[in-house]
């Protein structure tokens, strides 16, 4: 064996110095194509700064109007269409469907945009079970094996060295131990007191109210839990699940995090396109309901009757549902009142083309890579869910949240900086774990979303405006995740089915009088 | 004098192609795939002797002189290509370069002789009688080159002696071309002290040649290797010493050719023989051909289709002589179909059924390759099982690899089948285990093909006991999102080797 590898390390070397003699191996840096795509701050500024907007030249009549066709706008959609109901229409202001489950394709595979699994879901998220049933992720109780992440599925980068899984194991100190464990046990007592659940309406109660009020990382202090490995972990996973540090986290979302599921499979549920492929199998059944580049600006509401403005359409309405993210919606319905409490965090994806694995990947291909030492999250394979035993090509998803500073700087910094500044910055952070990570890649796409997630800051998932919004205001419901104060798929489709089933009721209710009228 | 000249054409000529064909069998012989080295090493001796004979007509004066000076650099550049494209070969990896630079100097120096040699000869005969009589002799020079090289020349002189003699031929060429062309030249004497230095450093080494063989033979078969090369999927490395050969993907033994018969049989009999009237076979894995080489045994069978991810690993296993003898050429029968594809997503996508299933991949000692010991793999295999249909898997060692073979058979459990385990001894890999499942019952075959060499029927029963030291281990299932088995596969290895 090892005259084996001491022959073929020499005869690398003799040909790549043959190669060299020929003039083939001397090559400068290879230009690394891409863009931004999907950009979508030009119509968003647009609503801001209260632009002009052509007047209607025709009308359509719909008994509900779906804005949005994100997770909950295609969810209220999914479930009206499950109940029989047809009389409706969803309006998406982007050329593509999925909002923050949206992907794309290359010649190598397809990856996601942004969301990229669902954790297996519980008991109470009987939305996503049966969701998924009807995909057949679910059969006979059974998780499809080809649909849950394959081994091996996370690794951290620390110490000069990887190790499996993102929680910390490695160089812990005996009180590093213990507060994970201490942490561990008080997390097993939220979880036991089911105030914490995915949904989290479902396990929503005033008694928690408190740890709304204070900063995730306050808590942490109070709790002497002060291990600097420790707090990075939680940073890391509320930068990963809300865009934010553990500072402008409430207590209660960063709790939720970790007490509101208990995995009863080895998950999590992913796919090549991320979460975009439940939206390709929703719109296989939604298609016809679907109008994508209809950015609605302006919602007026007279008695039972919601006019919706949107390009030169004019729909006519018995119930609109909001799925747009919420902080839009001061801008579009008439006489509403701006909105304080909803913040959002400003992200940035990436997808990098890579034509090889770089010499220094150091492991088997696994989903997700994360290094300890890094402002970003990470990378996730695109081609990690793929049959195949042999791949040589794959596509990185890169996730940045700008959770640093505040949302409207990085919003601004996210604006201002072009293409090739957001390159360099990512394959800087990928060359100190990837020496040859340049060599490697040919494209990079970059993704800029200004307001990706809602960020449950303090106080914002018990705040007053959310409750009011949960209501909805006369024959307007509002459905995005951002209702329960951050956003993940679970949330999203749940508010999504409810605004449905909400409306069907009272559509219900107003047909029964008419008949009995 | 006139029939001494075209000799000198005849001579030439034969030089030249003997060069040529040991550049082509060399690189047969030590990178495989005969028709791509003799293509291209024909293609670029031929188009380099179109440069020679294009350069050819930039050589104004001293006609003869130069003459004398190609064939002696001839004589030391092809006599000693043989000595140093070995050499080459065992002691750098830029042999390729090597040989093609080698056959680009020679081919240009064979392309400037015939061109000089007639316009030196041109006025002594009359220009149609030049062309005719040297194109003559040159083919002919060519045919008997061509003849004796493979009857007389590799057989009893070996490729660095041919190689030298034909050097030495050319020396002899320049040499007597002093005295053909005498009155053309004009330091004569020089030149033929020259030649016969020339003509004495050849001699020696001719009679040398059998310790640089001996040197380079040394190093290229230290490690036994007659075969070499990093595909786009693995890389491929053949040993041989003596009668034994040996494939090794990724340096894991694949087989060696003393006892893969014990491995073959018993992987393909026990389950084949068990059904009524075997019709269809797939094979996944199994790129070498001698799973297919044991199929092929039952004349019943229609169709066998071989799914291998890498082209490289079947076509060198349907051309390469050593090999195809192994196999029995098995691979050449019209019952067989090659896909070289992934498995799992060919799998996953055809809807075929087959009778008899062999499953032989490299053991899980990754998880790209674990992917096919998954339960997801077995349920999308059992699909296409007909109804009587029988699935073999090679399983890795019960004895080394104990959970990872008990592994396995629960992974084929959990996928729905039933599983009959069984394991042999083959002496290169020590106790191994295979494992039959499928739908249906099985018994132990009662008749089995004529002229087996290592699975009897009296034995077959006693191949399903397992002595308490391989007996069954509690493992969980492998599947994609917990993959168990590549790391029980992992840990047992690491277990023996500490």
């Amino acid at each position: 064996m090892i005259i084996d590898s001491m022959k073929a390390s020499r005869r690398q070397f003799l040909q790549s110095a043959s190669a060299s003699l020929i003039g083939l191996s001397i090559k400068g840096d290879r230009p690394i194509a891409g863009s931004f795509v999907n950009d979508s701050f030009q119509v968003g500024h647009q609503l801001r700064d209260r632009a002009s907007f052509p007047e209607p030249k025709q009308l359509a009549n719909h008994a509900v109007v779906i804005i949005g066709g994100g997770i909950a706008g295609l969810s209220a959609a999914w479930r009206l269409h499950k109940k029989g109901f047809s009389d409706f229409v969803l309006l998406e202001m982007n050329d593509q469907v999925g909002g923050n489950s949206r992907w794309g394709e290359n010649e190598i595979t397809s990856f996601p945009w942004a969301a990229h699994y669902v954790p297996v879901p519980g008991p109470k998220a009987v939305f996503v079970r049966e969701l998924f049933q009807e995909l057949g992720v679910l059969k006979n109780g059974q998780w499809e094996e080809r649909y849950l992440c394959f081994s091996p599925q996370e690794r951290l980068f620390l110490y000069g060295k990887w190790q499996d899984g993102i929680e910390p194991a490695i160089g812990l100190t005996a009180p590093d131990r213990d507060q994970f464990r201490k942490l561990e046990d008080l997390i097993h007592e939220f979880r036991a007191t089911g105030k914490f659940a995915v949904p989290m309406e479902l396990g929503f109660s005033a008694s928690t109210a408190g740890l709304d009020q204070i900063s995730f990382a306050e808590w942490l202090r109070t709790q002497q839990m002060d291990s600097r490995i420790l707090n990075w972990y939680m940073n890391y996973c509320c930068r990963d699940d809300y865009g934010a540090t553990t500072q402008n986290t409430s207590a209660w979302a960063g709790i939720q995090y970790f007490a509101s599921r208990e995995p009863e499979e080895k998950g999590p549920l992913t796919w090549p396109e991320g979460n975009g492929w439940i939206v390709r199998r929703l719109m296989e059944r939604l298609n016809k309901f679907v109008q994508t580049n209809r950015m609605v600006h302006r919602i007026t509401q007279r008695g039972t009757r919601v006019r919706v403005f949107a390009g030169h359409t004019e729909y006519q309405a018995e119930f609109v549902i909001f799925a747009a993210p919420s902080f839009l919606a001061p801008y579009l319905i008439e006489g509403m009142p701006p909105l304080h409490d909803f913040e959002y965090s400003p992200w940035l994806t990436a997808n990098l083309t890579l034509d090889r694995l770089p010499a220094s990947y150091g492991t088997d291909p696994t989903w997700d890579s994360v290094f300890m030492e890094s402002p970003t999250l990470g990378y996730v394979d695109a081609t990690h869910q793929s049959l195949r035993s042999h791949i040589d090509r794959t596509v990185w998803t890169f996730y940045w949240a700008l959770a640093e500073g505040s949302p409207a700087e990085n919003r601004q910094l996210l604006l201002s900086k072009d293409w090739n500044y957001w390159k360099v910055a990512i394959l800087h952070d990928l060359g100190r774990v990837h020496r040859d990570i340049r060599g490697c890649v040919s494209h990079i796409d970059i993704m800029r979303m200004g307001h990706a997630m809602a960020r449950p800051k303090v106080g914002a998932v018990f705040s007053e405006e959310r409750r009011t919004l949960k209501k909805g205001v006369g024959h307007i419901l509002f459905a995005n995740s951002d209702l329960s104060g951050f956003s993940i798929f679970e949330e999203a489709q749940y508010r999504g089915v409810v605004a449905a089933d909400r409306v069907l009721g009272r559509i219900g209710g107003l047909r029964d009088r008419d008949h009995r009228a | 004098m006139g029939i001494l000249l075209f000799i000198t054409v005849l001579l030439i000529a034969a030089c030249g192609l003997i060069y040529e064909l040991i550049a082509g069998t060399l690189a047969s012989y030590l990178l495989g795939d005969s028709v791509l080295q003799f293509s291209t090493i024909i293609g670029c001796y031929l188009f380099a002797m179109g440069i020679g004979s294009a350069l050819s007509r930039y050589i104004d004066r001293g006609l003869a002189y130069r003459f004398v000076w190609i064939e002696l650099l001839l004589g030391v550049i092809g006599g000693f290509s043989s000595a140093l494209l070995f050499l080459a070969f065992a002691y750098t990896q830029g042999f390729q370069l090597i040989m093609y630079v080698l056959v680009v100097v020679i081919g240009v120096l064979v392309g400037l002789e015939i061109p000089l040699l007639m316009r030196i000869i041109r006025g002594r005969y009359a220009f149609r009688d030049v062309v005719a009589h040297v194109l003559t002799f040159d083919y002919l020079g060519a045919l008997g080159a061509s003849l004796l090289f493979p009857i007389l020349l590799v057989p009893y002189l070996g490729l660095v002696r041919s190689a030298l003699l034909f050097g030495i031929i050319n020396v002899v060429v320049a040499l007597w071309s002093t005295f053909l062309f005498a009155g053309q030249l004009a330091s004569v004497r020089a030149l033929r002290v020259l030649c016969v230095i020339v003509l004495a450093g050849l001699a020696l080494g001719f009679a040398q040649a059998k310790r640089i063989t001996a040197t380079a033979e040394d190093n290229i078969y230290a490690d036994e290797i007659i075969f070499s090369r990093e595909t786009r999927y693995q890389h491929i490395v053949l040993t041989r010493f003596k009668d034994d050969i040996r494939l090794f993907l990724n340096s894991h033994l694949q087989f060696s050719s003393r006892d893969e018969y014990r491995y073959h049989e018993a992987l393909i009999h026990p389950g084949l023989s068990a059904i009524p009237a075997p019709r269809r076979v797939l094979v996944l894995g199994g790129g070498d051909g001698l799973a297919v080489r044991e199929i092929l045994k039952y004349p019943q069978i229609a169709s066998i289709t071989l799914v291998d991810l890498d082209p490289e690993m079947t076509r060198l296993f349907s051309t390469h002589p050593m090999l195809t003898a192994l196999n029995q050429k098995s691979f050449l029968s019209s019952k067989v179909h090659i896909i070289n594809a992934d498995a799992f997503p060919w799998v996953d996508s055809d809807t075929d059924s087959f009778d008899f299933i062999v499953i032989d991949f490299p053991d899980p000692t990754n998880y790209a390759l674990g992917k096919l010991y998954t339960t997801a793999f077995y349920k999308a295999v059992a699909r296409h099982l007909s109804s009587q249909g029988l699935i073999v898997v090679q399983s890795t060692s019960p004895m080394f690899a104990r959970d990872s073979y008990w592994c396995i058979v629960e992974t084929l459990k959990q996928a729905g089948l039933r599983t009959y385990p069984y394991h042999v001894y083959v002496p290169s890999f020590g106790e191994w285990g295979f494992v039959i499942a499928g739908y249906r019952d099985y018994q132990p075959p009662t008749t089995l093909p004529s002229a087996l060499r290592f699975i009897n029927v009296d034995g077959l029963p006693a191949l399903f006991q397992f002595p308490p030291d391989m007996s069954p281990m509690a493992m969980p299932p492998n599947r994609l999102n917990d993959q168990v088995l590549v790391r029980a596969y992992d840990q047992d290895w690491k277990d023996i080797s500490h």
